[in-house]
């Protein structure tokens, strides 16, 4: 027999071979870490024992899983007597950080806060609410915060920082050093008060006095400041993004430092130049629950150069670019100028078409009802809108300068002063509160090097910035939740906040800390309640006790006039502004365009806004109403131009952006490209608030910071350049977008019509669908369909969607996001589309293309007549629900209240129901995202800070499950317990879902259907009413109402 | 046969804790302000706790006085009342706490104490109900039917090995009788193998009815995998509900005050305990060692009657374990169902350690569901659904599932 082998040594069998054959394989299988001991005895471990041991470990794994684990059950000791556990508990409080303003409520269980809504009963917001202030729940439970204050970048005690900065400050005082606080604009009347007395106490010509805290009422501490000019302590307001222009503006037109209230109601005409009004302009929730309240009635013109979310719900957006913003207001002002007597300006006509004589004539026809707001921070184009809507009569109207809005008083040129002096080495003590103009600011490097050279340099951060690393002491401030506050965004309006969680770490509020170091032993809330008694309570005379005003003020949260008075005062003409008009026509006419260059305007994210919200996960992750991009900024670009640059327009997993090299005035960024039709050609677009290089785990290095694009132009920030220049491409960028088809292709997917044509008929653009049958008559769906109707009782949840009302700001999906414990999934999984969002904006570019030509439905329409639709979509609850059909476990089934279900722990994840659903809602979950290390530094629920966050009555679903909208079934079966305990009927209204709760203009309508009396069952038998691809006869049970345009 | 009579007694006992929870759930607003408000100090006929007994109180004074007394008895010890002060005096001056009740329902608190002092003294001349009889009772019979079992198989087998020596013993006398040739005597194994291999029929059919037999089984088995029926830890504290809930009478909403209002029942906070047992310093069974660990928790010093600063939560064992995907509320049972306590969680007033009664399985709540009649006319809330369902489904009395009760959703989110 023939032998085979495999080396000299086997043929020669030594005693080695002898040994191997004994052993299977050559070398040992690697189990020696599996029983480590074992083989450290030098037992040979073979394959048998291997298995014999996983065998095992097996058996045991599915015998322990048998063994219920013992659940710990840990009573208070002592309850607090308001809580109940399983019962949640709302507070009424104010939300202020330097950008928004809003009353808010607050949703705590078991003592923690797990949601914020706004607070309907105040007269300024009406329980209006952005995404930004519902997601700033989650900085709360950031576990990068700074836990305790720290002392060049090393950890120390309050006592220890107390007591060097009270002497550094005394013995900068004593000399006459130089002390700045900078904060960003404060609403807050108290910590107004206490930053007033900190100036007096080191002040030099108080230094050495003992001067008491809280001594010297407020208007003292303010004339003390005014008494002496060249004090040597200063109080600086500065704002990431500046409106200073409208402040100086003011002041030059009207005698009055402020920013006047905007009254968006009272208007029948706005015509907006480059104000984000609805996102990111000032007070912006409030204007967008104005704008919302009689939408239909307002005709609004938009003139800008990005496509910003105000320019996507103008009746008419007018593409221009950011050097013509002077010119279009000069044009504004001649015409009505001319009607109304007043002098014409000698100015070269600009023309887009008719449309600025459209807009004047439309201005002029509701005079008095009318408002023009300009979003530049130029002084000269404000004092033109100034005059503008002084022609039209608008101040006393829908313009309130009496009644000013307190929350910005930020002003550039004392901003720049500071930076002069500090990089003089002027500076002996900076203070920083709610600022970081480190990154902020395009001098941040000189403030930076400033700042290592100033004696004392002090930062009140929440978490780590660029600025407050690079600062001696930080004294961590409380977060909002953990804070006493008070605010008045307006005269005579007042709100309370209070804490409505213990502080988490050592911090402090910052209030306090100026307290302590100003010798003073009283703390913030007992400081905060005597202001109040001093200041407010005797504005009111309905309650006489103090201590029943200060608790229904805590309850309430906000203490408000009756209604809101708005002052008719007429505001007289001054000789002078005559004068500024010329004065500020010469300065418009002297900025122009450069040719061949482009334009660029720096805006704001509606999500991210200025970047202080940077490392919050929630805002990253939800896509800009707009482009629907998100974890990115990028330079918005008009496809046109993007063709003729040879830039990649296709965006998806395999479609990468190009980056281009970004010049403006000589500074050079690395930015991607992105096709956003409505950007004016010739202008490029790019997002500040990203590129921050100092915040936590999540907000670090997103982006590329635009700030130090920016330059000052009369005093002031501009938010503009004519100077700017694009190279081809020079790399590839990957952008994660949720959506990447942006037309309807044709199709009735929302169905909308103008003020016109709903005026003649209201059933406009909201055709009757029909099917053709074979024999060619034409049926309506209803009638074609094979299914049988389930039956029901005498409730069925409807929800009705109006979108003339939607301005598709995202407030309704960050409010599921928190409502329903959706994760955060990361870039990555967006670009794979595995988004979880349960609710999500469509946004649809209109197409010249109605039919036919499928490359043309495409691409949407041209920047000059683009119109931008928005539609929420979420699970449409069908009462013939496709996805019910196709479950092979029964785990998506149909509810005796009319919705579709979805029982998680039936569901094996075949994503039948998914391929089946026509509307794309229903949500895999491809990964166990609380726990997998890939999203350990995005998802809030992977450690123990983010989970508090989680809504105790939503499970957390774990991997391998469908899951889609429940129509916040937690909050149905929450309002129903409530009516059956208290034994009486359910009221419309009493139940709203997450998304309805926090709509600003109120577009979304939840109710029972069958109950006559509710608004949802008014509202069905609309002639707006339609549902989602009715062709398929789904039956819905969320329907929508035609969008009406007032073009 | 006799467990057979351990059943009829388990079926007695169960019937009886139904009729009392049957009794408790009918409550005049005398019993539930009793419930609610006297019972932490006062017992009727069961002796002294940080009261008096209240049995036969309307004998003791006049009815204005008792109200007065009720409603404010630091006014009544301070009008120099001989007798109120008396009572002060006897019981360790804890003074009564003041409340807001009416004439009406002071008079009605009273007539009930009267009438359960009544009833108490007939309850003396008449037997203890078998409502008494040791918990574990189902579980112990199956122990029994499980001994018997096996003693009778052993007593079989020991029967066929001797039948069997008595056969072979047989043949081999027979076969010399007759001179044939004596048969081989094989081993028990071999024996069992040459039948097998000439029945293989009978063995085939034996081994398609074990495997069935088997597959059944194992299926129940794994039914049970997790349900933790009979689960019974041993808590931090040795806290009997039988004398509370069972001898005391408290009523479970006084420490489980959650169960009305939220969807958990809670676990009394400790400072609940201190309501009786700032007074009550010893225990029936445990003397002082339960009840100081109580003191303990709170870091409570009894001899000064001080709190100090030192306070440790008390990690009780949760008994009752829900999964976290299944939504239940308590108050949509206790207070809007009506349904007692007992009927989930059984005779917790008998029972010394807290066991979990029942299965908690989703069958047993569907199970429950389906046959359970809501009171809908009872309920303003219903009034719409009422006429609905009468129409729609032309009877008179529905089940949680008619309403939709059995809908995923209500439970699964």
């Amino acid at each position: 027999m023939k032998k085979y082998w495999k080396s000299i040594d086997e043929l020669r069998d030594t005693p080695e071979i002898q040994k191997l054959k004994e052993n299977e394989f050559a070398e040992l299988l690697p189990v020696h870490s599996v029983i480590e001991n074992q083989a450290e005895n030098g037992i040979a471990s073979s394959r048998r024992d291997f298995l014999k041991l996983m065998g095992f470990s097996l058996s045991a794994a599915a015998l322990s899983a048998c063994e219920a684990p013992v659940v710990k059950s840990i009573p208070y000791l002592v309850k607090p007597e308001e809580i109940i556990p399983g019962v949640a508990n709302w507070y009424a409080s104010n939300y202020f950080d330097g950008t928004d303003y809003c009353p808010i409520l607050i949703k705590t269980r078991e003592g923690r806060p797990i949601k914020i809504e706004g607070n309907k009963d105040s007269k300024i917001t009406g329980g209006a609410i952005n995404a930004r202030v519902q997601a700033s729940l989650l900085s709360l439970y950031d576990t990068g915060r700074y836990k305790e204050p720290l002392k060049n970048g090393q950890p120390a005690t309050w006592d220890e920082c107390d007591r060097e900065i009270a002497e550094k400050l005394s013995s900068i005082s004593a000399r006459g050093g130089n002390i700045r606080i900078v904060t960003s604009s404060l609403a807050s009347p108290s910590a107004k008060k206490i930053i007033g007395e900190f100036i007096q106490r080191y002040s030099v010509q108080q230094a050495g006095d003992e001067l008491t805290a809280g001594a010297e009422p407020d208007s003292a501490a303010a004339a003390m400041t005014q008494k002496f000019p060249a004090n040597n302590v200063k109080h600086i307001v500065y704002d990431a993004v500046s409106c200073s222009a409208i402040i100086r503006a003011n002041e030059k037109f009207f005698g009055k430092t402020v920013i006047p209230s905007y009254r968006f109601d009272k208007a029948e005409t706005i015509v907006s130049i480059g104000a984000d009004f609805l996102a990111n302009w000032i007070s912006s929730i409030e204007y967008a629950q104005q704008y919302g309240k009689n939408k239909r009635q307002i005709k609004h013109f938009q003139y800008e150069a990005a496509l910003t979310l105000t320019g996507c719900n103008a009746d008419a957006r007018i593409p221009v670019k950011p050097s013509q913003y002077g010119n279009i207001l000069l044009g504004i002002y001649n015409i009505i100028a001319k009607e109304t007597g007043a002098p014409v300006l000698s100015v070269n006509p600009v023309e887009f078409s008719g449309k600025i004589e459209k807009s004047a004539m439309s201005l002029l026809g509701s005079k008095g009802k009318s408002l023009v707001v300009c979003g530049t921070n130029n002084i000269a184009h404000q004092i033109i809108t100034n005059a503008i809507n002084q022609l039209l009569g608008n101040y006393g109207n829908t313009i309130d300068l009496n009644n000013p809005d307190l929350t910005r008083q930020n002003d550039d040129s004392s901003m720049q002063e500071f930076i002069t002096e500090l990089k003089n080495g002027k500076i002996d003590a900076a203070l920083f509160w709610n600022v970081n103009p480190v990154y902020s600011h395009p001098d941040g490097k000189d403030i930076e090097n400033g700042l290592k050279n100033t004696g004392l340099t002090v930062s009140f951060a929440l978490s780590p910035d660029e600025t407050s690393s690079a600062i001696q002491y930080v004294c961590p401030d409380n977060h909002f939740l953990e804070s006493w506050n008070d605010a008045s965004p307006k005269p005579a309006h007042y709100g309370l906040c209070q804490p409505v969680i213990s502080p988490l770490y050592k911090t402090r509020q910052f209030q306090e800390s100026f307290l302590k170091w100003m010798g003073s032993n009283s703390d913030y809330y007992s400081y905060i309640r005597n202001y109040w008694k001093e200041n407010i309570f005797p504005q009111q005379n309905k309650t006489v006790l103090f201590e029943t005003f200060w608790k229904k003020a805590l309850h309430d949260g906000i203490v408000e006039p009756e209604s809101l008075i708005l002052s008719n005062t007429a505001l007289p003409v001054v000789e002078t502004n005559n004068v500024l008009v010329e004065e500020s026509v010469g300065k418009i006419s002297g900025a122009s365009e450069k040719s061949g260059r482009f334009e660029i305007v720096f805006y704001q994210k509606t999500a991210t806004g200025n970047g202080s919200h940077a490392n919050n996960p929630w805002l990253q992750e939800l896509p800009d109403p707009v482009s629907k991009v998100c974890w990115d900024n990028y330079l918005t670009m008009s496809p046109k131009q993007m063709e003729e640059l040879g830039l990649n327009m296709r965006q998806g997993q395999e479609e990468v952006a190009d980056v281009v090299e970004l010049t403006v005035s000589g500074n050079k960024v690395r930015v991607p490209v992105f096709p956003l039709p409505g950007q004016t050609y010739g202008t490029v677009g790019l997002a500040v608030g990203y590129g921050r290089t100092v915040s936590g785990k999540v907000g670090k290095g997103i982006g590329v910071n635009a700030y130090p694009l920016l330059r000052l132009e009369d005093g002031a920030m501009q938010y503009e350049s004519a100077d700017a220049s694009v190279s081809v491409s020079v790399g590839k960028y990957n952008l994660a977008s949720t959506q990447v088809h942006h037309t309807m292709m044709g199709r009735n997917i929302v169905r909308e019509t103008t003020l016109e044509e709903y005026s003649k008929n209201p059933k406009a653009g909201n055709e009757e669908t029909v099917i053709a049958m074979h024999g060619g008559e034409k049926l309506p769906p209803a009638l074609v369909n094979m299914w049988k109707d389930h039956e029901k009782n005498d409730q069925w949840w409807n929800l009705s969607i109006d979108l003339s009302a939607c301005i598709g700001c995202g407030a309704c999906t960050i409010s599921c996001q928190v409502e329903n414990n959706l994760p955060v999934v990361g870039k990555d999984e967006i670009n794979r589309s595995r988004d979880m969002q349960w609710l999500r904006i469509d946004r649809y570019f209109s197409s010249d293309e109605k039919d036919g030509d499928l490359d043309k439905m495409e691409i949407p329409s041209d920047a000059e007549n683009l119109q931008v639709s928005f539609q929420p979509v979420m699970c449409q609850h069908c009462n013939h629900a496709p996805c019910e059909t196709v479950c092979p476990v029964a785990a998506t089934t149909h509810s005796t209240d009319g919705l579709n279900m979805m029982a998680y722990n039936r569901c094996v994840g075949t994503r039948y129901c998914a391929n089946n659903c026509p509307y794309k809602v229903r949500r895999f979950n491809w990964f166990e995202y609380d726990k997998y290390s890939k999203f350990k530094d995005i998802n809030p629920a992977q450690d123990d800070m983010g989970r508090m966050t989680l809504n105790p009555d939503v499970v957390v679903r774990s991997r391998g499950v469908m899951e889609k909208c429940t129509m916040c079934y937690q909050r149905i079966q929450d309002g129903k317990l409530k009516a059956k305990r208290e034994g009486r009927p359910l009221k419309d209204g009493e139940i709203a879902t997450a998304c309805e709760a926090v709509c600003p203009t109120h577009a979304i309508t939840f109710g029972n259907a069958l109950d006559e009396s509710s608004r949802v069952a008014k509202l069905k038998p609309d002639d707006r009413k339609y549902t989602l691809l009715d062709e398929l006869d789904t039956q819905p049970s969320v329907f929508y109402l035609t969008k009406v345009r007032n073009v | 046969m006799r467990g057979i009579i351990y059943r009829i007694v388990a079926l007695v006992s169960v019937t009886c804790i139904i009729l009392i929870s049957a009794s408790y759930a009918d409550t005049s607003e005398g019993e539930k302000l009793f419930k609610t408000t006297c019972v932490a100090c006062h017992t009727i006929g069961k002796g002294r706790l940080v009261g008096p007994d209240l049995k036969d109180v309307h004998t003791r004074k006049p009815e204005d006085w008792q109200i007065k007394w009720i409603r404010n008895s630091t006014e009544v010890i301070n009008s120099g009342d001989e007798y109120g002060r008396k009572l002060f005096e006897e019981f360790n001056k804890v003074m009564m706490p003041a409340n807001n009740f009416t004439d009406d329902q002071i008079k009605s608190i009273l007539s009930y104490i009267k009438a359960e002092g009544e009833k108490a003294a007939t309850a003396q001349t008449t037997p203890v109900p078998s409502g008494e009889t040791p918990s574990g009772t189902e579980i112990k019979s199956d122990k029994y039917q499980f001994y018997l079992l096996a003693g009778i198989l052993t007593v079989l087998i020991i029967l066929f090995l001797i039948l069997r020596n008595v056969v072979q013993t047989l043949a081999v006398l027979a076969a010399r009788k007759k001179g044939l040739p004596v048969p081989e005597t094989l081993p028990l194994g071999k024996d069992i193998m040459r039948w097998v291999s000439g029945h293989k029929r009978i063995v085939a059919l034996v081994i398609i009815i074990l495997f069935a037999f088997g597959s059944g089984k194992a299926w129940y088995w794994m039914l049970e995998i997790g349900v933790e029926q009979g689960y019974e830890p041993a808590q931090p504290i040795q806290y009997s509900h039988k004398i509370h809930a069972g001898d005391n009478g408290i009523q479970c909403v006084y420490c489980h005050f959650g169960a009305e209002k939220s969807k958990t029942a809670g676990i009394p906070p400790a400072l609940v305990c201190m309501n009786c047992h700032k007074y009550i310093k010893t225990g029936k069974q445990t003397g002082t060692t339960e009840i100081a660990k109580i003191y303990a928790a709170l870091d409570y010093n009894p001899d000064k009657g001080t709190y100090g600063n030192n306070p440790k939560p008390i990690e009780w064992v949760r008994v009752h374990n829900l999964p976290d995907l299944a939504y239940f509320n308590h108050s949509q049972h206790v207070t809007v169902g009506k349904i007692a306590c007992q009927t989930c969680h059984g005779p917790v007033q008998t029972m010394e350690v807290m066991r979990q009664e029942k299965t908690l399985t989703m069958g047993w709540c569907v199970d429950c569901h389906r046959k359970t009649e809501v009171a809908l006319a009872e309920n303003p809330y219903y009034k719409k659904l009422h006429e609905v369902l009468a129409q729609r489904l032309n009877k008179n009395t529905f089940t949680v599932e008619d309403m939709g009760g059995t809908d995923c959703v209500k439970c699964h989110y």
